[in-house]
Formats: C-alpha cells, sequence, structure tokens
C-alpha cells in the first residue's frame, strides 16, 4: 500500500468520526498556540468578547470602532487557542508485519491505518502529532499530516527486529499524549521497561493491542512445525488440537499482565483484532483520548 | 518373451521388481509424512506447551496405495510389454519379402510399408535373415531381382526406400531370378501382393510354395487398384472408363478434371457396382473448360493408373478455314470467313491458308466456305484427310452453286433455290426441329431464322440418313456423311451446310444457333496433332507411383515421334508428358496395363489381408500414466502439508474452464453446422441475429452444396470490400421457412424441383410484396437453356411484375461498381428485372431472373479457392461476377440509394452558382 492510498483509506476511516478535542487541563503557557479554542479569554485570533475597559488594560487594546458606538471605551477580547501535543507509534518486527489468511490484512497494515485516522481526527480538531519514532517535530496542518504518512511508510520498510516490537526511548515533550500500536507480545518486564522511559512526561498514555485472529483462537490441527521470525528455533508439534486451551489460557494471561501493567503507569490498553472492523479499535481510542473515561 | 493373452513382455525379467513391492510399502508406510509448516509471532506462548498424546504419524492409506500402484506401473513399463505383438516367425531359414511395387501399389502403399515393417521385426526377434525382392524395377536398368541375405537392420532401409512406381510389375523376370538362385530351400516368403493376375503370377506362387512357406497378401475388398482409361470423346464429352477386377463390393469415387495450373474444372462421382469390373463415367464441360484440360484422376486415389494426362488429342481443336483471313477491311459484313470466325474463335484455334499449308498443319476441320470447284487433286487429298478422323465442313453459295463438284455428302441439283423474291410463290422458310439421330439434336430453335436461298439435295436413298437438319418444308439444310478408313472402320466426317456461311442466303450466321451448331461439329472431330518434322519427344513431366507429376527423372528416354503413338508405359518410358518443340504428347499408364483379373493363386497358399492390428508398444502409455499418478502424488502431497490452500480454488477454475472449452473447442461454427437440418425456429433465430445470403433449397445436394459455398464467397467477398459483413448462407425451404430475414434469396432453377405448394407461393408472394428479391437462376447460359420450362412451371404461381432487359442506366449497373455486365460461370447478357417504378419498395426489383449460374462462380472452398471455372473469360470473369454480387447485394439492401446521383451532375451544377 502505497502512502497516498494508505492516507487516503485513513481519511476515510476517521471522517466518520467528529474532529477529536483531546482535553487539555493544564496546558501551559508555553505550549504552542493553535487553533484549538479553549472557551476562555487569551490569544488567539478569534473573537471572543468586548469587555469595558478597566484601568491598567493596556490602551492599545481598546476596540475603537466600538467604543465610538457606545458611552465607555470597550476593550475587545480574543479566544485563547491552544494546541496538544499527541505522540504516535506502531510497532514494525516481523511478527508485527504477519497475517494467517491471505484476506485479513498483516497486523502492521491495520496498526498503520488506525494511527493515520488518528492523526487525520487530531490534526482536524488543531492538534499537534507526531511519530515516535519518526524525524520531524510535532507538527500542525494538512501538509504535516501529509509527511506523517510517508513517515509511516518509511518505517514501515525500516526495521524489523525484535526490537521494534517495542517503541523506542526517545526525548518526548511534557504534557503530551501517547498512543502506542503493537501486538505487546513481548515478555511483560520488557515492556515494562520501555514504557518507564515515558512515565513523566506523558499525561494520557495508551497501548493498543492488535493481534490476528489466529494468534488468539490457534485454529490449527494436526502435525505442525511452528517457526518463529527471529532466528527462534523452529518448534514442531504433534496435534496442535490438544493444546489450545492451554495456548488462549496463556494469550489471556499475557493481556491480563498487560492491563495491569498500564493501569500501574495510569496507561489504558485497547484490544483490537484485526477481524474486527477499525472503526471499533477507532472510536475507543477516540473516546478514552476525549477524555471519556481517562483520567 | 513372456505373453499373457494378448500382451507380451519383452524383457520378462524385470518383472521381478514387482517382489520389492511389499518393502516398499513397509517403508513408505513408516516414514511420516513432512508436518506442515506455520510461521506464528506468539511462538514463545507455544514453547514448552506439550500435546497430549503423540500418536504415530502415518501415510495415508490412500497415498500409500497411489505411491504402490506409481512403483508397480514403472516396473512393468520396464518390462516392455506390447499389445498385439506380430506373431513369431517359426523357423529358421531366410525369410524372402516379395513386394509387388508396381503402379498399383499406391492406393494403399502405407499398409504396405506398415506390414513390411512389421514383417522385419518379426524375423529380427526370431533372429531369421531377410531376402528383398521387388516386382518393379527401379528404372530403365535390368530387370527385377532377389537381393542378397540382408540383416534385420538393412532390410529396413530397403523397405524405407522402396516406392511404387508408375509402371506394371514384371513378375516373370522375378520368377526367373528365383529359378536361378540356388539353396534356397526353407525359404518362407511373405507376397505383399496387389490382388491383380498375370500370367507369371501362378507359377510364381507354385516355385515360391515349393520352396517353403507362402504368405500371400491381398487387397481388403474395396481396396483393389482402379485404373483410369484415356478418355473416348463423344460429341461435346469425354466419356473415361475406370476398370478394376471384378469384386463382391461396391467402390465409389470422383474423376475430376484439373486445367494446367491445377485448377479443378469438372467433378464427376462415380460408382462401380458389386460384381462389375468397372463404369463409364461422362464429363460433359463448356468447350472452353474442356480445351484446358491437363489432367484427370480419381480424387484421393494414389497411385499412377488413377491419373490420366491428357494432351491435344483431347484438347486443342484446330480449325482451318480455306481462304485468306478477314482483314480490316471497310466492309467486313459481307465476307463469309468474318462470321465463321466470330463464331469459332471462342473454342476452338482458327488457321487461314490454302488448302496444302493447311492440310501440313494437321486441322481437326476444314472449313471451306463458297469456294467453287474442288480440283480433284485437292479432293483427294481432302479424301486422305477424310479418313485419317478428320472432318469437312463445307458451306454453299453462289460459286458453289453453279460448279458442282464430287466432295458432297449427297448428290445435289444444279444450281440453288430461291424461297422469296418477285417471282417466287415461297417464302422464306425456318428450320424445322433436328432430327433426334442428328448430333445438332437438342440446340434450341430461334423462330427468326430464315432461310432464303439453299442450294437442293437430289432426292435418294441415302438422303434421309443424312440429313442433320431440315427446312420447314422437308428440304436439307445440313447433310453429313460419315468416310471410313481403307480397313472399314469409322473415320472422319464431310458436311456440307446448304447454304452460305455469310448473312447472302440467310440470316443462320447472324443467329446463335449457328456458334452452337459449328460447336457441335467441331466437337465432333478428332485432334489431329501431327509431329512430322520432330525426331524425338522428350520427357517434360512424368508420373510417380502415387500418380503425381513431377520433373522428369533422368532415368526417362525420349521417345521416337514415329512410335509414340504404339509405345507403352515401361520403366524406360514412365508416364508422363513428352514434348518437342511446341507440341506436347501425353504418354499414358493404362494402355499398358491389361485386362484387370483377381490374382489366382494355386490351392494351400495362405492369404491374408493388409489390415493388421498394429502393434501396440504399452511402455510410453505406462510411464505417461506413472507420470500423471506422480503428478496427483505431489498434489496431494502439497495438499497434506497446507501448501496447496492457495492455488486451490485457482485450480478449480481452470479444471472448470478447460472442461467448459472442450465442447466449444469441439463445436464447429453455427453457420457452417447449418445446413437444411435446421428446424424453422433456430433459423428464425440465427437469421434474426445476423445479415444471411438466404438461398432456396432445391433437393439437388450438388446444386444446394454450390448454393451454399456460392453465397458463402459471396460473404467473403462482401466483408472484404464493403461495409455489409454477412454471417453467411442459409438454406430455407419457401414451403415451411419463415423468409422475412432475408433481403435476397438466389433460386437455382432445377428440372427436378417439386413445384410449391400454393401456401408456399402464398408465402412467396408475400414476401416480394414486403420487399425481398429472389435472384432466379436456371444456370443453363452454356448449356442451351434446357431449365426455362422449369423457370416458368416454378414461377407460375408468383405475382411477377412485368420485367424487361436491365437498362444501362440500372441501378444495378453502379450500387457500388460500375458494371454493364452480369457474367456468372457463363457470360449471357441477359438479365431481366421489373421496369422501373420508384413508387413500389423503393424501386427495388422484387424478382431478377438471369441464366449465368451465379453461385457457381462464387462458390469458394474452404481456404477461398474458386471451385469452378468460369467460362469463357476465366479468372476476370469470376471477378466481374463477383462485383455482380456485391451490387446485387447492395441494391437490395440500399435500394435506389444510388439512383439519386442521377441528380449529381445537376447539384453540383447548382453548388457552382
Amino acid at each position: 500500500m502505497t502512502a497516498a492510498t494508505l492516507h487516503g483509506r485513513a481519511e476515510a476511516l476517521a471522517s466518520t468520526l467528529p474532529p477529536l478535542l483531546v482535553e487539555a487541563e493544564r496546558v501551559a503557557a508555553v505550549v504552542a498556540q493553535g487553533v484549538h479554542g479553549r472557551r476562555r479569554v487569551g490569544t488567539g485570533e478569534s473573537f471572543w468578547q468586548f469587555r469595558r475597559y478597566e484601568p491598567g488594560d493596556p490602551v492599545q487594546r481598546i476596540d475603537w470602532r466600538q467604543t465610538a458606538k457606545r458611552d465607555q471605551p470597550f476593550l475587545r477580547q480574543l479566544e485563547w487557542e491552544a494546541a496538544q501535543t499527541v505522540y504516535l507509534w506502531r510497532a514494525t518486527d516481523g511478527g508485527f508485519r504477519w497475517r494467517s489468511t491471505k484476506s485479513a490484512p498483516t497486523k502492521a497494515d491495520r496498526a498503520g491505518l488506525l494511527l493515520l485516522a488518528l492523526a487525520s481526527l487530531l490534526n482536524s480538531a488543531g492538534e499537534r502529532v507526531a511519530l515516535l519514532d519518526g524525524n520531524s517535530p510535532p507538527g500542525l496542518g494538512r501538509a504535516d499530516l501529509s509527511r506523517l504518512a510517508m513517515d509511516l511508510q518509511r518505517t514501515e520498510a525500516g526495521d524489523d527486529s525484535p526490537a521494534a516490537a517495542l517503541p523506542p526511548n526517545r526525548a518526548v515533550q511534557a504534557h503530551s499524549a501517547m498512543v502506542l500500536f503493537s501486538d505487546w507480545l513481548a515478555p511483560l518486564p520488557a515492556i515494562e521497561a520501555a514504557l518507564a522511559a515515558f512515565q513523566s512526561k506523558v499525561e494520557h498514555g495508551h497501548l493498543v493491542q492488535i493481534l490476528d485472529p489466529a494468534e488468539v483462537d490457534l485454529p490449527y490441527a494436526g502435525r505442525i512445525r511452528f517457526s518463529g521470525f527471529h532466528n527462534e528455533s523452529a518448534l514442531t508439534l504433534a496435534r496442535v488440537d490438544t493444546i489450545r486451551q492451554a495456548y488462549q489460557e496463556r494469550i489471556a494471561a499475557q493481556q491480563e499482565g498487560l492491563r495491569a501493567l498500564a493501569r500501574a503507569a495510569g496507561w489504558q490498553l485497547h484490544i483490537h483484532r484485526t477481524d474486527q472492523a477499525p472503526e471499533r479499535a477507532l472510536l475507543s481510542v477516540f473516546q478514552a483520548l476525549a477524555g471519556a473515561g481517562a483520567v | 518373451m513372456l505373453t499373457l493373452g494378448p500382451i507380451s513382455f519383452l524383457q520378462p525379467w524385470l518383472l521381478l521388481g514387482l517382489a520389492a513391492l511389499p518393502v516398499l510399502y513397509w517403508l513408505i508406510r513408516a516414514t511420516p509424512p513432512s508436518p506442515r509448516n506455520v510461521r506464528f509471532p506468539a511462538l514463545r506462548l507455544l514453547r514448552d506447551l506439550q500435546p497430549q498424546e503423540e500418536t504415530p504419524a502415518r501415510t495415508p492409506w490412500w497415498l500409500l496405495l497411489l505411491r504402490l500402484v506409481l512403483v508397480g506401473l514403472i516396473i512393468i513399463a520396464c518390462a516392455s510389454p506390447v499389445v498385439n505383438p506380430a506373431a513369431g516367425l517359426p523357423g529358421s531359414g531366410p525369410v524372402l519379402l516379395l513386394v509387388d511395387n508396381g503402379w498399383s501399389a499406391g492406393r494403399d502403399w502405407p499398409a504396405r510399408q506398415a506390414l513390411l515393417s512389421r514383417t522385419i521385426d518379426a524375423a529380427e526377434r526370431a533372429n531369421r535373415p531377410l531376402l528383398a525382392a521387388a516386382t518393379a524395377a527401379d528404372g530403365p536398368g535390368p530387370p527385377p531381382t532377389v537381393s542378397g541375405l540382408m540383416r534385420p537392420a538393412d532390410a529396413r532401409g530397403w523397405a524405407d526406400q522402396l516406392a511404387p512406381r508408375p509402371w506394371p510389375g514384371d513378375r516373370a523376370a522375378l520368377l526367373a531370378a528365383i529359378t536361378e538362385m540356388a539353396d534356397l530351400s526353407g525359404l518362407e516368403t511373405h507376397w505383399l501382393s496387389d490382388g491383380l493376375d498375370d500370367p507369371a503370377a501362378a507359377d510364381l506362387a507354385q516355385t515360391l510354395q515349393r520352396l517353403g512357406r507362402l504368405t500371400v497378401y491381398l487387397p481388403e475388398a474395396g481396396d483393389v487398384p482402379l485404373v483410369l482409361d484415356t478418355p473416348q470423346t463423344e460429341g461435346a464429352d469425354l466419356v473415361f472408363s475406370v476398370r478394376r477386377p471384378t469384386e463382391a463390393v461396391e467402390d465409389a469415387g470422383v474423376v475430376r478434371l484439373a486445367g494446367e495450373d491445377g485448377g479443378i474444372l469438372a467433378r464427376q462421382p462415380f460408382t462401380i457396382a458389386a460384381e462389375s469390373a468397372g463404369t463409364d463415367v461422362r464429363l460433359s464441360l463448356p468447350a472452353e473448360a474442356r480445351n484446358r484440360v491437363a489432367l484427370a484422376t480419381i480424387e484421393d486415389l494414389e497411385g499412377a493408373g488413377s491419373v490420366v494426362l491428357v494432351d491435344e488429342r483431347w484438347r486443342r481443336r484446330p480449325v482451318a478455314i480455306v481462304g485468306a483471313a478477314p482483314t480490316d477491311s471497310s466492309q467486313p459484313l459481307l465476307s463469309e470467313t468474318y462470321y465463321l470466325d466470330r463464331a469459332l474463335a471462342p473454342f476452338a484455334e482458327v488457321w487461314y491458308g490454302g488448302l496444302d499449308d493447311l492440310l501440313e498443319r494437321g486441322p481437326a476441320v476444314i472449313i471451306q466456305p463458297d469456294s467453287g470447284q474442288v480440283t480433284p487433286d485437292e479432293g483427294d487429298r481432302l479424301d486422305a484427310f477424310l479418313a485419317e478422323g478428320g472432318v469437312v465442313l463445307r458451306f454453299a453459295g453462289p460459286l458453289f452453286a453453279a460448279n458442282p463438284d464430287a466432295l458432297v455428302p449427297v448428290p445435289l441439283r444444279a444450281g440453288d433455290r430461291t424461297l422469296t423474291g418477285a417471282l417466287s410463290w415461297t417464302t422464306p422458310q425456318p428450320l424445322a426441329p433436328f432430327p433426334p439421330e442428328s448430333p445438332l439434336a437438342g440446340l434450341a430453335l430461334p423462330d427468326d431464322v430464315l432461310i432464303e436461298r439453299q442450294v437442293l439435295a437430289q432426292p435418294g436413298p441415302l438422303v434421309n440418313a443424312r440429313t442433320w437438319a431440315r427446312l420447314a418444308d422437308g428440304t436439307p439444310l445440313v447433310t453429313a456423311e460419315r468416310r471410313q478408313t481403307a480397313d472399314g472402320t469409322d473415320a472422319g466426317w464431310l458436311v456440307l451446310v446448304h447454304t452460305t456461311a455469310g448473312a447472302d442466303w440467310s440470316n443462320l450466321p447472324l443467329s446463335g444457333l449457328f456458334v452452337d451448331m459449328l460447336r457441335r461439329i467441331v466437337a465432333l472431330s478428332a485432334g489431329v496433332a501431327d509431329t512430322t518434322d520432330a525426331v524425338a519427344l522428350r520427357p517434360l513431366s512424368t508420373l510417380d507411383g502415387f500418380g503425381r507429376l513431377g520433373e522428369a527423372g533422368a532415368a526417362a528416354m525420349p521417345i521416337a515421334a514415329g512410335t509414340f503413338a504404339d509405345t507403352l508405359a515401361s520403366p524406360t518410358h514412365p508416364p508422363g508428358f513428352y514434348e518437342a518443340g511446341e507440341t506436347r504428347r501425353a504418354l499414358n499408364l493404362s494402355p499398358a496395363i491389361g485386362p484387370l483379373e483377381p490374382l489366382a493363386l494355386p490351392p494351400r497358399v495362405a492369404t491374408e489381408g493388409y489390415a493388421i492390428d498394429a502393434e501396440l508398444d504399452l511402455l510410453p502409455l505406462l510411464l505417461a500414466a506413472a507420470m500423471a499418478l506422480a503428478i496427483i502424488d505431489l498434489l496431494a502431497s502439497l495438499a497434506l502439508r497446507g501448501l496447496l490452500v492457495v492455488g486451490a480454488k485457482r485450480g478449480a477454475t481452470a479444471l472448470l474452464v478447460a472442461l467448459l472449452l472442450i465442447p466449444v473447442l469441439g463445436d464447429s461454427s453455427p453457420a457452417q453446422a447449418q445446413g437444411q437440418s435446421l428446424s424453422p425456429e433456430n433459423l428464425a433465430l440465427l437469421a434474426a441475429n445476423g445479415t444471411y445470403l438466404a438461398y432456396v433449397v432445391t433437393g439437388d445436394p450438388e446444386v444446394d452444396a454450390i448454393s451454399q459455398a456460392g453465397l458463402d464467397g459471396l460473404s467473403r467477398v462482401l466483408t472484404q470490400r464493403t461495409a455489409v459483413e454477412p454471417e453467411g448462407a442459409l438454406g430455407v425451404d419457401p414451403e415451411y421457412d419463415e423468409l422475412a430475414f432475408f433481403s435476397l434469396l438466389y433460386w437455382p432453377i432445377t428440372q427436378d424441383q417439386p413445384t410449391p405448394s400454393a401456401d408456399a407461393f402464398a408465402r412467396l408472394n408475400d414476401y416480394l410484396l414486403q420487399g425481398g428479391t429472389i435472384l432466379f437462376d436456371t444456370r443453363d447460359a452454356g448449356i442451351g437453356r434446357i431449365n426455362e420450362a422449369d423457370l416458368r412451371r416454378l414461377t407460375a404461381g408468383l405475382d411477377i411484375p412485368p420485367l424487361s432487359p436491365i437498362a444501362p442506366d440500372h441501378v444495378l449497373t453502379r450500387a457500388f461498381y460500375l458494371l454493364q455486365t452480369f457474367p456468372g460461370r457463363y457470360a449471357d447478357e441477359a438479365l431481366w428485372v421489373m421496369d422501373a417504378d420508384e413508387t413500389i419498395n423503393d424501386g427495388v426489383s422484387p424478382v431478377i431472373i438471369g441464366a449465368n449460374d451465379w453461385a457457381a462462380a462464387w462458390a469458394m472452398d474452404a481456404v477461398g479457392n474458386p471451385q469452378y471455372t468460369a467460362v469463357p473469360g476465366g479468372e476476370w470473369q469470376r471477378e466481374m461476377a463477383f462485383r455482380f454480387g456485391v451490387n446485387l447485394v447492395m441494391y437490395v439492401l440500399t435500394g435506389n440509394y444510388k439512383a439519386d446521383q442521377v441528380h449529381v451532375p445537376a447539384i453540383l451544377e447548382r453548388l457552382g452558382q
């Protein structure tokens, strides 16, 4: 899938949701301005209200046209507009690029789609979006969204080592939000270590676990030789159908551990299967980011 | 060699390999199939999970069976099984292969070759040496003889080189050779005979029987050689006789006449009845076509005996006119030779000159116009010419009447008789119908031919028998006398026409009857081509044993001119064309072939037919089956390992497509598959879905085939040249088929076509009323208007408007091409169309009537070669015939659209202002 078509599909997906407004409760003044009105007086471009002049106000703020209409001088006040920074990331390791049948998308493809759709929503809401492992600083506007899509395309062809299954340790802006897409099948301690780096900076964190249905159900039967993606030794099992139950318990344990880990860090876990509609996962992350249930 | 029923194994000890199958069974069974390979990201979670039980994985039983069958097939194949193995050749002496490879072997030569190779194989297996002998000599060298002892490989080489020869075999020479050979005891002979008897055959068989076993192979019933004899000319017809040894079964074939360029001029099927030794085949074709015949063959029958080469003796009719050639004088119509020249030129070569010069050149017919007295000296020479078989045709006239001479068929009265004039009570006389025994019988008599003056025959006993044509009052107009050679056999004709060759005494020379009469009379003559000045005729092209004409080989010898007529085809002089200067003569094989009798063999001789159950080697079949099983095994293994999932759907689709394609490929195109067998519904469906040209099915299969081929050919030309792209031709029967789909109906007239019922007439009238057009083709312009009565009969119930000969500015003359003639196979002028009436059906004539056999001119075979010659114009005439066809279809499709062009000058003039 080229960057353009992926971008197009993501836009189509994102268009089904209203622009995402990220709740920003404690945004410091140092946060750069955005088009996102905060419904209070501040620096911005949109008109907010006229207010009577009070002593101490700078004379330059007096709106002379209003003042001429009335008895007293009036000030023109603008709406305070500011933007949140959201970091996005998806895994690119070999296992994440796998699919069990030709008819389903790979996990990486689905993650890319969700990521771009989310970026598009955030973008139209005026938030600043950046790839965690990208080279560009957080940006704004359609051009930036296109650049993000191309960055995503580049990483898709990039690293597929086991390390790519966990987010890289990059410096991020304080009070930012973060959405991380992976299958989160790595050992739990490794995941905990990787997430620890962002604990202090990230306001809202979201883990999205994307799994292939075959990874959940283990639909195989008979004599199977399983091989991994990272030079692991292959595993030949007779009568795979007899261990299905045990395997499903292990997957459930992994997800439970992951959820506990996220809760401890103040993050949220979203689970998505590639045979489900992508809108469902997008809505879930959207609602979480919009603050419906978060924080 | 191990034999089990019809199957023999050439390497039976390899079958021991079958004993290894149980071992193989145990080995394959013990080895489990490979596990499916699956890549799986969550491998970490699977580790150290133990399946509850591990049953040993086994190859499924059906796969096991498949593999065992596969290996078994390969082992059996290695043992070289053959079905119907050649019968062994018990005994130890040499084997003699005796082959009749004369002209008679061409008909089923491949069967002889197969039998030879089979016999050699059998001898090889029995380790017996071979001797070989062929009855026909290879060329003008030594007579046929027996070869020395050969190994089977050498014998195979000999058999490969052996070919049928275009001359008779020489069994007598071979018998002599065998008699001379010493120590031939224990000889086993296989005689591949042609089933024909000759004087030496019985002796040869007896001699061989004395030496050892003799097996004679005879052709199957219906496969005996046929001989096509040189033709006899009877009037305008060529009569061939086909001979064979008497047989209990019927045989059939087609005699085909071809021209110099190989183009087919005529075909005539024949059937030889059971228990009969031959039949006559009569081919009648226009004189122009007959003059071009170079080769007569029995179709699809290989062998030199079924080919007759036709030379000038049967073809060219040099006609000599005593007198000066008509010059470009200012008054050509006053010259007698002018009328003769115009009448003869289309079908004969015309010479002029003095009698002496002409006799030296050897004409077939000498015409003496009114020229006064024939001197006694000239009379003697003409008598000699008549005795050689020439035809002398004399015309009366004023000079002839005044100077009677002796060279006349019947005694004449002096002077002439004038039937008209101021002092005469009689009126000019028309002709009476020709007497049935006259060669002129059957020619159509025009009403307007009137004879004004004639010379009268002296009444006598001979006059009646010698009269070929009379006037209405009974006086002879044409008399003829058959002359005889010195030994009393029939020779040439002396013919006298009792009036002039010019228009002085009658208007007969102005009529078409004059041309037809001359044609009949010239056809009576036997060509007398002479080669007095040439010493020898050298071979130009010769036949091979299969009856194919090719370059003359170096071994063919020239023939002395004087002895050519007596020369028989032989190794020295193979049949073929021989030439000397301008003269070309054909040496035919058939005179060298005596009476054909079935081969008479002494008692107790084993006979067999050539049809043999071919030895079938099973090795390739078995290996192919094993290969197929191996592929199935591969697919099954892949499926078991889960590697076939992706391809399965696609593979199934491909298989389905292949299965669906098979019937499609087997089906031929609908246009060809259709014939007279379409039901009316199917015909309607077919015709409604495309433009079809239609013809009326006459019930005569030959005529219907010509119509179909002709309209198909026209469709092809239309598609190539115009925007009309017909799908093809359909045969319809007005009795029950719906005609509304067709704009043009081609109706060939035949004599035994049933008259349409009242229903059919109503249907046809409706068709004509609604804008359909019928082209009636009586197909008899070249053969004397014999179908006119049938045309009248078949159209009696049709509402045909008044017709007139086509006008020079009729739309049909310029609907696509600019044409003024409308030839088909024949080039007759007359084409009748409706009087112009623009108000009805767009001015399109509902009925067009002609006689030119258009379908035959349009007919093409599958590859686009024309099937019938167009006469007299050849290919150019065919092109014009196609142009007429194109114009006709354009005319019926577009109506008077092109008629608007008459206003073009006016429109252009107006635009100019």
